[in-house]
């Protein structure tokens, strides 16, 4: 099951790169989180993979979809200029980096460690969630809710033509 | 076949580096804002995909969900405010390409 979530959440993000029609590719976004859910699922953490499908999938992509359609940009523009050297080197230091990121952890003994003292744990539920942000993370409760405001606010007056 | 392949740990800091390495190319080497923005997505999924392995494969941790539960209200309030700025962009440029709007003077 593991390995059917991981091959659905990496197609997805792949078909998002090379896709050339966005309203495509934001769907194929739709897929990866989807997919991501199912992993948190395996984590035996239902309320992170709810959360997911509901925020993502439902809420940000929604608005993403909507962006794509006001702004009616399908497709990509075609380039002003091309510019290889930046291009090739940039994917060069992409494959380094990702190649000496997969190096660090299938040769990492903590990971391993970590992983052989880990026995089955009972699944997450709202209850502790709960219970845990309002015991000890109030204030970064509140924060979040300003924050979200001032996001609202902040929208609003980016995109309004005249306040 | 590895341990890796039936979800270790191991599996999952894979799965959230490929997730993070797509998002990374999708920035650097797409010219379109809001494809760039998707790559961001991208990114921000990867780190809740670590956080939350380490959590569950550390005893099933409470901590972890509810930081997702917070970096999940940021990548709201920055969905929000990028999209913002690309409309608002579009309305001053008429384009959504990163390379059209390299300058600060209309």
């Amino acid at each position: 099951m593991f390995l059917v979530f991981a091959l659905i959440t990496i197609i997805g993000a792949l078909a998002m790169f090379r896709q050339k029609n966005v309203i495509v590719a934001g769907l194929c976004m739709v897929l990866t989180f989807f997919g991501v859910a199912g992993l948190f699922l395996m984590l035996s953490n239902p309320v992170a993979a709810a959360l997911q499908i509901i925020v993502y999938s439902g809420a940000i992509m929604v608005l993403v979809l909507f962006t794509i359609m006001l702004l009616n940009s399908h497709e990509e523009e075609p380039a002003i200029q091309a510019r290889p050297i930046q291009r090739w080197v940039g994917a060069s230091l992409i494959a380094v980096f990702g190649a000496f990121a997969f190096y660090i952890v299938m040769g990492s003994k903590a990971l391993a460690d970590i992983d052989k003292a880990s026995r089955p744990i009972a699944g997450m539920n709202l209850v502790r969630v709960g219970e845990e942000i309002f015991r000890h993370y109030l204030l970064g409760f509140e924060i979040i809710g300003l924050l979200l405001l001032s996001a609202m606010v902040g929208a609003v007056a980016l995109t309004k033509k005249e306040l | 076949m590895g341990a890796w392949m039936n979800g270790s740990l191991q599996g999952y800091i894979l799965v959230a580096l490929l997730l993070f390495i797509i998002g990374l190319a999708t920035v650097m080497l797409r010219r379109t804002l809001l494809m760039q923005f998707m790559g961001v997505e991208l990114m921000l999924n990867a780190a809740n995909v670590a956080l939350l392995a380490f959590a569950r494969f550390r005893g099933g941790d409470v901590t972890g969900t509810v930081f997702y539960l917070f970096i999940l209200g940021v990548a709201a309030c920055e969905a929000a405010i990028g999209l913002a700025l690309v409309i608002a962009l579009f309305r001053h440029r008429k384009t959504t390409d990163a390379d059209r709007a390299d300058s600060l003077r209309q």
